[in-house]
């Protein structure tokens, strides 16, 4: 192709264009270009359903629980979307790389070189100023959806909204080697292995274990933190979705640590209230 | 870079140098000595050590918690007794004694030492010369990553035979956590230490390292460190994971101890190593070698030095206090005595974040070194890739904390290291645009070296884009202590850290061994380990995303269909990695023989003969010109000066 | 073409090494003797429907001795590591018949003391609640009197029933009368009865810290045929 054909015809069009413009016209009418970009598109469109069999893998077991949950599955649903055009590029690149411009095999070195491409000023800035804003913009959601779910936990919650409130219910969380229990100690110190919640109360778990680092994980409610020993960390949910579902220890605590789970039973108010009367924990609301 | 023969360097030979006056015959005692009598030392004292131990201490011996000290005594004895008779049987002592009684090394003492006219046996021996370290560091990395995958294949068989049990649960932790350690000892060295001794010396145009003694100092105290990890696994193994997390490494058997020496000691080795090669790389570079002159690879290897010498003695630190809350009864740990858990896990972090780097900017390095070479086109803006690798550098000690978003150690500060871990993404996101941009328009020379840089891209992207969801802290509430982790951190380490490694050892084959690595069988095993890479821990995010828990051998029945299909992968992985070992060793005895420059490379590693001679240069080179200058003129920028001239034509005219 | 061979021959022996290794480790870790709770008879469940009944005797020892061997076990060093410590016998590995009725006869002649967690100092997953102590029906002892507990929990499968069960084990005081091996004369005789559902798979513990180094629960307690084992519930 020669310099010639790159030239539009009309005379009048480049004129009041800035030169860089005309850089990016003619860059696009390289062969390459234009099956790169084609390219590109074609792998992110391959990549597309990922954001969606993500969240369905994670919804498996009947996940999202909670607001939590949910919080955390946009998060994953919108980091998929944003990383798919840069995965797609980079893929293109190499997929290109292997088809598009020429490869030769065989023992000798080539003889002829690739073009001397020291550096490209406008690729190392689109790259840097794309990579940046990509990163900004992962940061600035991160720590807004971390202040949302910080004041979905505990952290930040107004104070008429306290544990202790009627409308809360605070269990215990002690890990053990290898087994969990759940403390109600509003309900007479009422103690139980299986943990059960009331539906769409807002509960707050002060968790800590008697040895080891356990990790308390009710998968499905998207709450995670570590039991310490020595220490008491803290956490809440409100759990919105009727069912069962599982806590398992996600920090490895010994030989039986893969057998340190459990059940988490959400209940209607009624069937809560009940449970607690059964079990002989006295009803305090 | 081409080597300028014409200037003439005048050489001051040994000759010309005062010596002390020589003692017998050149090596002194050192002729006797060698790994065989490194062996005998080592596992004599051992057994004196031990023994001696066993009469002192009396038999009812017991700690506060009526654990029985006297086994944690004696194997600590027996494990101190084998570092100390090893390195003394090997001869390391040799020279520090030698000015305990006021004498020093001659100039015949140090030829010997460097192997001069020992042929085969040089390998064997405390020798100083940077190659034969390489080549020790080669062997004992790939019998330390042969010892952890074999564990790895036992790991996938448990856990793909899911109907059953093989193992019990204390072992198969022990499995995971020794896996674990080894792996990263492994992958710590495997470029560092055969590649950074071997090439990074004759690619600075230097006769040798700057600390020769001290090199074959940090490779036999890693050949020492080796046997005291695999000892743990019959002392009842580690059973914490490799993170070994205080107080439950404090109920491990007395084999944690053998997990706690071991860091000690390769803490100590690895010290060494990064000082020996900063300073190499700071102070002998060749004449005319500016910091702009200087190859990526040693720039990546300098990067690795500098976080391993800072990052490796908060761990040290952290084992010695776990060690003596063991053996003395301390309670640096021991939360209910006034330790503090957290303070293990901040100590165990610091090493362990830049660690993952101190694995993959080498392993990037290596990438971007060869690929110049196979696409005949200069690195993608040098600059850039050197902006990387300090920007991975200045952050890496900034972001520990991320694995401690769930610990509930400071809640608050999860928001400032969300920001450090998110903001590394850049540094690394130029690594990869140099990367494509060296792909850009190159003509690939598709030999295995390149080809495993293809994959290191591909898993490196993959890698990095699921670090992009643990970095975040409401991701990670889900994704921490998942499989979803062990897969992200597989693709990182294994995926571009060992393909990467793979892609370097095939690249520097020939110089190293004087042999081509067989391409047919290497790129068999190459692509059979990637294809069966991928279906193991694509499965495994799976498994991650579902909710499987990571180390644990027993799960709900959801997880078996990704468990069946991650096991089928790994047993993949595992022909795969073998048919490669087959190419190695098949190469290094029969292969082809290489010219001294078969890839046609302007590195001046490349620039002398193979095998390489001792003191690597004839004549020391100087460098004019900038690295990888290869490449024609590119023809598109002739186009775009004619657009730009003929646009300043139609401005003047109108 | 000798390379290739070379190649296949270095697949074969390594996939011989990783077999080798993997079934020498798994012999080597064999899990204890199965011990099965036999059927005697049926037995009226609360409902009021007659249930297979099946028994099974549990001693609980504080050591070793000439009278009672040591777990067998094939690793020296867990010979060497767990002299003198507690453990169940005969055997860790149980096997119980779905939809029954189960009677665990304990004789437990260790000593013991104050628990972590007073929760296992109840009775729990029993028929009513209760367990039988030296004749007498308790629901719980007291947490500072406990001597070791058998704690059942549930197994990480959704597909198979739920099931916990602990019970307590009282302690043998200081002062207890002991034969010419140390042991109690009198141990602690405890009796439950617990009904099974559906087949499933299920380990079991201990929950009293009895065994040694950080909150005496290494050791004996992270030892399959010492102080946990394997609870299976499997169809007749």
């Amino acid at each position: 192709m020669s310099a010639d054909t790159l030239i539009p015809e009309e005379p009048e069009a480049p004129t009041n264009r800035p030169p860089s413009m005309e850089r990016v016209r003619s860059w696009l009418q390289r062969p390459y270009a234009r099956k790169i970009l084609i390219l590109t598109v074609v792998i992110g469109f391959l990549l597309l359903p990922l954001a969606w069999l993500l969240l369905a893998a994670m919804n498996q077991t009947g996940a999202p629980a909670s607001e939590i949950m949910k919080d955390i599955e946009q998060t994953v649903f919108v980091f998929t979307l944003v990383s798919i055009p840069i995965t797609a590029f980079v893929f293109a690149v190499l997929v290109y790389s292997l088809i598009g411009w020429r490869q030769i095999s065989g023992d000798e070195p080539p003889m002829q070189d690739s073009p001397a491409i020291r550096t490209n000023t406008i690729g190392v800035i689109l790259w840097t100023v794309a990579s940046s804003l990509l990163a900004m913009f992962l940061v600035v959601w991160g720590l807004v959806e971390l202040a949302q779910i910080t004041a979905n936990s505990y952290g930040s919650i107004s104070a008429d909204e306290q544990p202790g409130q009627k409308s809360s219910e605070i269990i215990n969380v002690t890990g053990q080697q290898w087994v969990w229990t759940f403390e109600y100690p509003e309900h007479n110190g009422l103690t139980s292995d299986i943990l059960y919640l009331p539906l769409d109360r807002p509960v707050y778990f002060n968790v800590t274990s008697k040895d080891v680092i356990h990790n308390f994980w009710a998968v499905e409610l998207g709450v995670k933190i570590d039991a310490n020993p020595g220490a008491i960390t803290q956490t809440g949910v409100t759990a919105n979705k009727l069912g069962t579902f599982n806590v398992r220890c996600a920090e490895l605590c010994g030989m039986h640590h893969a057998f340190m789970q459990t059940q988490i039973q959400v209940l209607e108010q009624d069937a809560f209230d009940s449970w607690v009367r059964e079990s002989g924990g006295k009803k305090t609301s | 870079m081409s080597v300028d023969t014409a200037v003439e360097t005048k050489t001051v030979f040994g000759a010309e140098v005062p010596q002390p006056p020589q003692h017998g015959a050149a090596g002194g005692v050192m002729r006797g000595l060698n790994f065989g009598t490194g062996l005998i030392g080592g596992i004599g004292l051992a057994a004196v050590a031990g023994w001696v131990t066993a009469i002192l201490t009396p038999s009812s011996a017991s700690n506060a918690s009526f654990a029985p000290m006297e086994p944690t005594y004696v194997y600590l004895a027996v494990l101190l007794g084998w570092v100390v008779g090893f390195m003394l049987g090997m001869g390391a002592f040799v020279g520090p004694l030698r000015w305990v009684v006021g004498r020093d090394i001659t100039h015949a003492d140090a030829e010997y030492m460097a192997g001069k006219d020992l042929g085969r046996k040089r390998y064997w021996k405390y020798t100083t010369d940077h190659k034969v370290v390489g080549i020790q560091y080669l062997v004992v990395t790939l019998f330390i990553l042969g010892f952890a995958g074999l564990l790895a294949m036992l790991i996938r068989t448990e856990l793909g035979m899911t109907w059953t049990s093989l193992f019990t649960p204390s072992f198969y932790n022990s499995m995971i956590g020794t896996h674990g350690i080894a792996m990263i000892i492994g992958m710590i060295v495997v470029i560092s230490g055969p590649l950074g001794n071997f090439i990074v010396p004759m690619m600075i145009g230097a006769r040798d390292m700057a600390y020769p003694r001290l090199n074959a100092l940090s490779v036999w105290l890693l050949v020492a460190a080796v046997p005291m990890l695999v000892s743990s696994m019959f002392m009842g193994g580690i059973q914490d994971g490799w993170s070994v997390y205080q107080p439950l490494a404090s109920q491990a058997p007395v084999g944690m101890l053998g997990y706690q020496m071991t860091i000690i000691i390769f803490a100590i080795s690895t010290a060494i190593a990064s000082v020996n090669l900063m300073t190499t790389i700071l102070t002998m570079r060749a004449k005319g070698m500016t910091w702009s002159r200087t190859p990526i690879f040693v720039y990546g290897i300098f990067a690795a030095s500098v976080m391993g010498l800072y990052a490796f003695p908060f761990f040290q630190y952290a084992q010695i206090l776990g060690l003596t809350d063991r053996v003395f009864s301390t309670s640096f740990f021991d939360p209910l005595n006034g330790g503090s858990v957290w303070l293990y896990e901040n100590l165990f972090w610091l090493l362990g974040h830049p660690e993952v780097y101190v694995i993959l900017i080498p392993s990037m390095a290596v990438a971007l070194e060869l690929m110049p070479v196979f696409l005949r086109k200069p690195l993608f803006s040098f600059n850039f890739a050197v902006a990387g690798i300090v920007g991975v550098v200045a952050l890496s000690g900034l972001v520990w904390a991320h694995h401690m978003y769930m610990t509930g150690w400071a809640p608050a500060a999860n928001y400032p290291f969300m920001l450090s871990t998110e903001m590394i993404s850049i540094p690394v996101g130029f690594l990869v645009l140099v990367a494509i941009g060296t792909f850009w328009r190159g003509t690939a020379w598709t030999r295995l070296p390149l080809m495993a840089v293809y994959a290191v891209i591909f898993n490196k992207m993959i890698g990095g884009v699921t670090g992009v969801y643990l970095s975040d802290v409401p991701a990670d509430q889900y994704f921490h202590g998942s499989m979803f982790v062990v897969a992200h951190f597989h693709f990182m380490l294994m995926g571009a850290g060992l393909f990467g490694a793979m892609a370097g050892i095939a690249f520097f084959f020939p110089k190293m061994t004087g042999r081509i690595l067989d391409e047919r069988v290497g790129s068999i095993g190459l692509w059979t380990a990637f294809i069966g890479f991928q279906i193991t821990f694509i499965s495994m995010f799976v498994a991650g995303l579902q909710g499987q828990p990571r180390r644990v051998l027993d799960f709900d029945d959801q997880f078996n269909l990704s468990n069946w299909i991650s096991t089928i992968g790994a047993y993949i992985i595992g022909i795969g990695m073998l048919i490669f070992l087959s190419a190695i060793i098949t190469s290094w005895r029969s292969g082809v023989i290489a010219s001294s420059n078969p890839w046609g490379s302007k590195s001046l590693e490349w620039q002398t003969e193979t095998p390489v001679p001792l003191e690597n240069f004839p004549v020391l080179p100087v460098v004019t010109e900038r690295p990888y200058n290869y490449g024609v003129p590119d023809p598109y920028e002739a186009e775009l000066e004619s657009i730009d001239e003929d646009l300043t034509e139609k401005a003047g005219t109108k | 073409m000798k390379k290739f061979l070379v190649t296949f021959l270095t697949v074969l022996l390594g996939g011989a090494i990783v077999a080798g290794v993997g079934v020498f480790n798994a012999v080597q870790q064999e899990a204890p003797p199965v011990l099965v709770a036999n059927v005697v008879g049926t037995k009226t469940a609360p409902s009021g429907e007659e249930m297979p009944h099946a028994e099974l005797y549990l001693d609980v020892y504080p050591n070793s001795s000439s009278q009672v061997p040591q777990p067998e076990t094939k690793s020296p060093i867990n010979n060497l590591l767990l002299a003198g410590q507690p453990f169940y016998h005969p055997s860790t590995s149980l096997q119980v018949p779905s939809n029954s009725l189960v009677t665990i006869h304990f004789r437990q002649y260790d000593s013991g003391g104050q628990i972590y967690n007073p929760y296992f100092s109840k009775v729990h997953g029993t028929v009513d609640g209760t367990m039988k102590w030296n004749g007498e029906e308790v629901t719980e002892i007291k947490p500072d009197e406990v001597g070791h507990t058998f704690t059942v929990h549930q197994y990480p499968e959704s597909t198979q029933p739920y099931f916990f069960m602990s019970i307590p084990l009282p302690m043998n005081k200081a002062n207890a009368k002991t034969d010419k091996m140390g042991y109690p004369v009198d141990p602690q005789i405890v009796s439950v009865t617990f009904m099974t559902g559906d087949a499933g798979s299920y380990v079991w513990n201990c929950e009293f810290p009895c065994g040694d180094l950080y909150q005496e629960f290494g050791g004996p307690m992270q030892t399959r045929g010492w102080m946990a084992g394997t609870f299976d519930v499997v169809d007749a």
